[in-house]
C-alpha cells in the first residue's frame, strides 16, 4: 500500500512560488493499476517523483508499504557517462541482485546490440528508455511507477513493455501517468484525474474519462 | 547500515570507472596523478637547492607537505560539482547525498594515501630516513581527509543553492595555499605569527605529519583535540545541511 498524506509541493520560479500540488491525499492498493490523467503541467509528473521519494514534499508525507520503483521515463536513474551495462551492474550492486544475472537480463530485454556496452550519452532517448525500463524490471519492484512515455515508445517495446507489467499482474502494482485517456485504457483498471493541484479517485474508468474530458 | 555501505561501495566503483575509465593505465592515474605532482614539487625545490632551517631534506619535506595539500585542494575543488554530476543517481532512493561525497572523497584519499605510502618507502630506501612515527602521520593525514569531508560537505550544501561555490572554490583554494600550513613549519615562524598560525586547523595537520615523519629532529606544533573538534563541527554542519538541501534539491 501507498499512503499520501496532505502531500503540498511548489517550486521556486522567476515569477515567484509556483504550487503544483495543493494537498494530495490517496491511497493506492497493492496490485492495483491506476491511471492518473491530467492535462501537460498538471503535475503528473511532479506527484510521480514525490511517491519515488526522488524529490520531497514541501508538506505532507508519503507512506510506502512496499518497494517502489525510481519513476520511469526518459531520463534519470542511470549514469550516463558509463555503459549500459555498468548501469546494470550499478543497479545490482545497490540493490543486492545477483551481478551477472541482472547484466544477462537487461542486455536480453533492453535490446540494445552493442550499445549495450557504450557510454549511455551516445544512445537515442528510445534507447535509453528500453534501458531504464529494463533495469528496472530486473529489480523486480512490487510497484511501478510509469511515465506515459513509455507507453508510447516505438511499438515494438511499448507490446513487450505491456506483457512484462501483464506477467506481473498479480503481484505488481502499477501507477501510469498520462494525458492519453487511451493509453490509460490499455494498462489500468481505474484512474484518478489530477487538476488544480488536487487528485481525485474514480472506480470506475471510463467515469474517470469522462470527467478529464469534461474538464 | 548494510544498504548504506553496499550504496557507497557501488558509487565508489562507479567513480572509479568514470574518473579514470579503463583505458591504458586507467586506475593506476588515481594515485599517479598526485605521486607525479608531489614529485614534481619536490624536484624542483632540489633543483633550486635552498636548503631548510633544521637541515631537513629539501625533496621530503616539499612532497609531504604537497600530498596533504593535495588531498585538501582535491576533495574541496570537487565538492560543487558532487550533487550535480550524481543527480540521476538520486532516483535510487536508497542513495544519499552523503553517501555521493563519502564515495568520492574515499577515492581521492585512497589515491592520495598511496602516493604518500609510495614516496615514503622511496625515501626510505635512498635516504634511510623512515617516519619515525607512521601512526602519526596517518592519523595526520586520516583527519586531512575528514576535515577536507567536512568542508566538502558544506560546500555541496552551498552548492544546491547557489553557483558562487562553483566559481569561488578554486580561487580560495589557490589563495589560501600559502596559508595552510603546507610549506612552513610553525617553529620557523616568530611567537607571535605562531599564535596566529595555530588557529588555523591544517597548520596542525601538516605538523601532525611532520612530527610523523621527523619524530623529535625538529620541533613540531600541534593540538590534535584542537582539529578533533574542528573535524566534528564541518561534519556535524555539513550532514544537517545536507538534510535540509535534500528537501529543496530539485533532481
Amino acid at each position: 500500500m501507498i499512503r499520501l498524506h496532505g502531500i503540498h509541493k511548489s517550486y521556486r520560479t522567476h515569477f515567484g512560488e509556483r504550487e503544483v500540488l495543493a494537498g494530495v491525499d490517496c491511497t493506492f492498493h497493492r496490485g492495483e493499476k491506476v491511471g492518473i490523467l491530467g492535462r501537460n503541467g498538471a503535475g503528473k509528473t511532479t506527484l510521480l517523483r514525490l511517491i519515488a521519494g526522488v524529490e520531497h514534499p514541501n508538506r505532507g508525507h508519503v507512506e510506502r508499504g512496499m518497494s517502489v520503483s525510481w519513476p520511469l521515463g526518459f531520463a534519470g536513474a542511470m549514469h550516463y557517462s558509463i555503459t549500459g551495462a555498468d548501469n546494470a551492474r550499478f543497479i545490482a550492486r545497490i540493490y543486492g541482485k545477483p551481478l551477472a544475472e541482472t547484466v544477462e537480463y537487461v542486455e536480453s530485454f533492453a535490446e540494445l546490440g552493442e550499445y549495450y556496452r557504450m557510454p549511455v550519452r551516445t544512445y537515442s532517448s528510445g534507447m535509453m528508455m528500453r534501458l531504464g525500463f529494463a533495469l528496472s524490471l530486473a529489480v523486480e519492484f512490487d510497484c511501478y511507477l510509469v511515465d506515459e512515455v513509455i507507453a508510447v515508445g516505438d511499438t515494438r517495446f511499448g507490446e513487450r513493455c505491456r506483457q512484462a507489467l501483464a506477467e506481473r499482474r498479480e503481484r505488481s502494482t502499477l501507477l501510469l501517468v498520462s494525458h492519453i485517456p487511451e493509453t490509460v485504457r490499455a494498462f489500468c483498471t481505474s484512474a484518478a484525474l489530477l487538476s488544480d493541484g488536487r487528485l481525485t479517485r474514480y472506480e470506475d474508468l471510463d467515469e474517470a474519462i469522462a470527467a478529464y474530458r469534461a474538464a | 547500515m548494510q544498504v548504506q555501505l553496499r550504496v557507497i561501495g557501488a558509487l565508489t566503483l562507479r567513480e572509479l570507472g568514470t574518473r579514470f575509465g579503463r583505458d591504458n593505465l586507467g586506475y593506476l592515474w588515481l594515485f599517479l596523478e598526485p605521486a607525479l605532482l608531489g614529485g614534481s614539487i619536490g624536484l624542483i625545490h632540489h633543483l633550486i637547492g635552498h636548503g631548510l632551517p633544521g637541515g631537513l631534506d629539501v625533496v621530503t619535506f616539499w612532497v609531504i607537505g604537497y600530498i596533504p595539500y593535495y588531498l585538501l585542494r582535491g576533495v574541496v575543488n570537487r565538492a560543487p560539482s558532487a550533487i550535480v554530476a550524481n543527480q540521476s543517481l538520486l532516483y535510487h532512493r536508497q542513495v544519499t547525498l552523503p553517501d555521493i561525497i563519502i564515495a568520492r572523497n574515499l577515492l581521492e584519499g585512497a589515491a592520495t594515501f598511496g602516493a604518500m605510502v609510495a614516496f615514503l618507502l622511496l625515501f626510505g630506501v635512498v635516504t634511510e630516513e623512515w617516519p619515525r612515527d607512521p601512526a602519526l602521520l596517518v592519523l595526520g593525514m586520516g583527519l586531512m581527509l575528514g576535515l577536507a569531508h567536512g568542508l566538502a560537505l558544506l560546500i555541496a550544501v552551498g552548492s544546491v543553492y547557489t553557483e558562487l561555490f562553483e566559481r569561488m572554490v578554486h580561487l580560495v583554494t589557490y589563495l589560501a595555499l600559502p596559508v595552510t600550513g603546507a610549506f612552513f613549519m610553525v617553529f620557523w615562524l616568530p611567537t607571535e605569527l605562531q599564535r596566529a598560525a595555530l588557529w588555523i586547523p591544517t597548520v596542525h595537520l601538516f605538523e601532525m605529519v611532520r612530527a610523523g615523519q621527523y619524530g623529535a629532529q625538529v620541533p613540531t606544533h600541534y593540538d590534535m583535540a584542537y582539529v578533533a573538534g574542528w573535524v566534528a563541527c564541518l561534519n556535524l554542519l555539513g550532514m544537517a545541511g545536507l538534510r535540509r538541501a535534500r528537501r529543496d534539491l530539485v533532481v
